[in-house]
């Protein structure tokens, strides 16, 4: 079915010469037709020995792992917070591509109205160690964040006022103040559950400060258990007693899952187009030319932009600064810039074309979006547009080429993001020779990164490339109000944790609540359009490309049926529901 | 490097009738000049190549075909037209940085070899100390703590941070020259410092100093490429370092888009070679001892001091006054 025929974008290929399925001299899967393979149907003949049974994954973990505490500020993969379901799990599990919230440790939730969620366990959970899970576990853990207050896991408390538990029903009564199901829901997708044993101890042992304290024996529920982390490797082994084979249909396929450690992307790539590598979540430029060079390399869109768009890098402007405070010089820049050439280059084409809106225009967000006022209102690269705005506005080129008024330059504006961050180098660098083409002097500057992040924080920089909420639970609205939320604004010179851009306006924070508690899908659309016409009509800030929320590649060398667009039985995700595959990858070989 | 102590003392003594052919020039100089121009000439090429560096040809690394004939780069650039933009910027940062360099250089090591005492003591100590500091670690602290690098203050700092081997080669020639007798006429004669330095010192040391700047000029070339390389590059501009930086990042190693990373890498190949092949050669120019001319070349020139000698001979015979003492064994 998914063979050669449905290739389409990539079938430069040399007319389908390639053999399929380890076809050369009959080898395992001969007249087996299989599913879940390479862009251009192409699968390996599988590894030999032991390693046919394990799972190689990448593109996670980048320095040698020191604690499995998932609270800690770095911890190591797969510990470090909604990654992947392999030891610590999560309640439920969201879906990217439906946007559904699946079950996970919870069998099912209910939603009431604006007022409480109910979440019923599934029957017969144990943790690693054999021991029962119960809802004081799940109350123990969201309960860290009353302890330790810098935890993140804390910030459940500001939309929750009360969590309960009935037999094997815990019951969540909602803020009515800010009445944010949403951001609720997201905490439930993304928060790993712990085990109440372990983290007393932790509690005790670190005086309060959980994340300070270190382990290397992460306690979780999860199909994996730790088998050994050291400078060059990560493995995690099957847990043969894992409370849900009955609901996931079996064990995971694999006896292992090993998570080398690389120094860079290069190393990574090369691996996995080798096939020492099953999956991964790493930028590959040109990742087709892979499969044209007859690798079994796949992606979940079997044509560009290849991945599922998840998140959108934005052009952080800072509203505070003399010029971008002008509403119609920041839509000007939203004109000026060339998407279609960042999209084609910066992104090796991983990207579709940007709309004028906070809303992405794909997979569980499509929903939310007026596309006819997209755009109706919004914008596209269009330099003559882009000074013709200027000129409206009253801007005047001077004699060194430059727009100003009343002896106001547009510029000289820095373009920050982190040096190595190669995509958004590059995207900035295109940003900077368009503004400077419409006569906006901009130029490009690369920081390191906690350089870059608390010069964004603390409003110290005229604009900047930086994420925003990812697709998940909570967003568009959390997207919304991370843009353009006027709550507990922070001015110039104190760390923000929204807004970046210290954009004011009147009316933003009414439509942000009016859009979190909306009681029906009905007034949740419209008050999600309010809030996009208002950023339409403001510019705080406008995306520059889409990104996949995980960089989900794979190679059909050892293992076939992967997700992907013809066999869509799983997201093409590592964390949230992205756990579905492991259970149903089939092997190639022996 | 090489701090070959010369003089040109000898040299410009006695004027000669062809002051070309008094050089002679090696074929390893023709050779220098010629990638020398070459490399020149790619960076001026720029102003008459039809394609600007920054439009959009085509797309991520498309190979060498269809009227490009180096392909496009990581955004689509013209590759050859990036290069000349490059090559131009990275000789602008040679010539600059090693114009700063050798002035800095220079002026220590004279003042400090012809003034001696503890202020040369003083100033060799501050050189020593400068030397054993790694200079790639300074520049990158610098160039981090920049607010913004542009193609001058990238110039300015490998200018700084490259002086002192030229300043200690400079210093030891210095105090040598300080010593003989012209420099005491100058002194008695009340010339003051700055004068003695610049007209007396000076020229003894001008074969020198030109060396030491071409070598700075490559070196300054290679500082700035593995600055850019490490993403400290100018912002904004095209230099050699910042094609391969791109060409890094966008993993063309990894891609085979060999068209982006190898031009730049022969480019900076032949530039430092060139310099460096200029600067042996000028070292033959200057210091006749260290010729390696062809046989044929030594043996005309010997041949024609040769007749020059029997000639003057001839002319001091021809008044052949029998007054004059013959030894014994002479020809009469």
């Amino acid at each position: 079915m998914a063979v050669t025929g449905a290739l389409g974008g990539a079938a430069t290929l040399a007319a389908c010469g390639g053999a399929t399925g380890g076809g050369d001299g009959g080898g395992g899967a001969s007249g087996e037709e299989l599913v879940g393979v390479g862009n251009n149907g192409e699968a390996g003949t599988g590894r030999s020995g032991e390693a046919a049974d394990q799972l190689f994954i990448a593109g996670f973990q980048w320095s040698p792992p020191t604690t499995f505490n998932t609270f800690a500020a770095a911890p190591a993969w797969p510990a470090s917070a909604n990654v992947a379901q392999y030891i610590y799990e999560t309640l439920l599990r969201f879906h990217i591509v439906s946007g559904e919230l699946l079950p996970g440790l919870a069998a099912s939730y209910e939603v009431n109205g604006t007022e409480s969620i109910t979440l019923t366990l599934q029957d017969g959970i144990t943790w690693h160690d054999g021991s029962e899970f119960t809802p004081e576990d799940v109350i123990y853990t969201f309960e860290l964040g009353k302890i330790d207050p810098g935890l993140g896991v804390a910030s459940f408390w500001n939309d929750v006022d009360e969590l309960t538990a009935e037999g094997n029903t815990l019951n969540i009564a909602i803020n009515q103040e800010r009445k944010n199901v949403g951001a609720v829901l997201n905490s439930l997708a993304t928060q790993f559950i712990v085990a109440k044993s372990q983290f007393e101890q932790a509690v005790e042992e670190s005086g309060d400060s959980i994340a300070a304290w270190e382990t290397m024996e992460p306690l979780g529920t999860g199909p994996f258990t730790l088998e050994l982390a050291d400078q060059t490797q990560i493995i995690l082994a099957r847990h043969e007693d894992y409370w849900g084979q009955d609901f996931y249909g079996g064990l995971p396929a694999m006896t292992k899952i090993i998570h080398p450690i690389f120094k860079s992307n290069e190393d990574g790539n090369l691996k996995f187009q080798n096939g020492e590598l099953d999956v991964m979540q790493q930028f590959v430029p040109q990742i087709w030319k892979m499969w044209e060079s007859g690798k079994p390399v796949g992606t979940y869109l079997r044509e560009e932009p290849y991945y599922t768009p998840g998140s959108m890098p934005m052009l952080l402007i800072n509203t505070t600064k003399p010029g971008l405070d002008d509403p119609a010089v920041r839509k000007a820049l939203a004109h000026a810039v060339d998407y279609a050439s960042i999209a084609e280059t910066a992104m090796s084409g991983y990207s579709s074309q940007v709309l004028a809106s906070l809303i992405i225009p794909d997979g569980a967000e499509d929903q939310w979006l007026d596309r006819d006022k997209a755009a109706a209102d919004g914008w596209t690269f269009d330099a003559a547009k882009a000074e013709q705005l200027l000129q409206d506005a009253g801007y005047e080129k001077g004699s060194d080429g430059f727009y100003a008024k009343d002896g106001q330059k547009l510029g000289p504006w820095k373009l920050i993001t982190p040096q190595g961050w190669t995509d958004w180098n590059a995207a900035l660098e295109i940003v900077a020779k368009n503004l400077q083409s419409i006569g906006v002097d901009a130029a490009t500057n690369f920081p390191q990164q906690a350089q870059t992040q608390s010069a964004i924080q603390n409003g110290d920089f005229d604009m900047a490339c930086w994420y925003v909420a990812g697709t998940g639970p909570a967003t568009p609205w959390q997207r919304f109000s991370d843009v353009m939320s006027n709550v507990d604004m922070a001015p110039a010179g104190q760390t923000a944790y929204r807004n970046y851009g210290r954009w004011e306006n009147d009316e933003v924070n009414d439509l942000l609540t009016a859009a979190s508690s909306a009681a029906d899908d009905a007034s949740k659309l419209e008050a999600l359009t309010a809030l996009d016409n208002l950023y339409r009509a403001e510019v705080p800030a406008f995306p520059l490309m889409y990104r996949p929320d995980e960089f989900f590649e794979f190679n059909a060398g050892n293992w076939s049926n992967w997700p992907a667009e013809d066999n869509d039985y799983a997201a093409p995700m590592f964390r949230g529901a992205g756990n579905q595959w492991i259970f149903e990858l089939k092997k190639i070989g022996g | 490097m090489s701090t070959v102590n010369t003089s040109m003392a000898e040299e410009t003594m006695a004027p000669r009738a062809n002051p070309l052919r008094s050089f002679n020039f090696s074929g390893r100089f023709w050779t220098a000049l010629v990638l020398v121009v070459f490399v020149i000439l790619l960076g001026l090429a720029g102003f008459v190549y039809p394609t600007g560096p920054a439009e959009k040809v085509g797309s991520l690394y498309d190979a060498p075909g269809g009227g490009l004939l180096l392909g496009t780069d990581n955004f689509g650039h013209d590759v050859l037209a990036v290069l000349m933009a490059g090559t131009r910027t990275s000789l602008i940062i040679g010539l600059v940085a090693g114009i700063v360099a050798t002035t800095i250089g220079v002026t220590i090591g004279l003042v400090a070899g012809y003034v001696g005492g503890w202020f040369e003591e003083l100033l060799m100590g501050v050189t020593n100390v400068v030397l054993a500091i790694p200079a790639i670690v300074v520049l990158i602290l610098i160039s981090v703590s920049l607010p913004e690098s542009t193609i001058w203050s990238l110039a300015v700092v490998i200018g700084i941070t490259s002086w002192p081997w030229t300043a200690r080669a400079v210093r030891a020639q210095a105090s040598s020259v300080a010593t003989r007798e012209h420099i005491d006429v100058a002194r008695l004669s009340g010339a003051r410092l700055g004068g003695i330095l610049v007209k007396d010192v000076l020229p003894y040391i001008l074969s020198y100093a030109v060396m030491a700047f071409v070598l700075q000029v490559a070196g300054a070339i290679l500082a700035e490429a593995a600055l850019s390389m490490l993403g400290l590059g100018p912002s904004g501009a095209n230099s050699l370092g910042t094609q391969l930086h791109w060409s890094l990042a966008f993993q063309a190693v990894a891609s085979g888009a060999w068209w982006a990373f190898l031009p730049p890498t022969l480019v900076l190949t032949l530039v430092s070679f060139g310099f460096l092949l200029l600067q042996a050669s000028l070292d033959e120019v200057f210091n006749p001892r260290l010729r390696r001319g062809k046989r044929k070349q030594m043996k005309q020139a010997a041949a024609r001091r040769a007749e020059e000698a029997r000639a003057l001979a001839a002319q001091q015979a021809a008044p052949s006054d029998s007054s004059l003492p013959t030894r014994a064994g002479d020809p009469a």
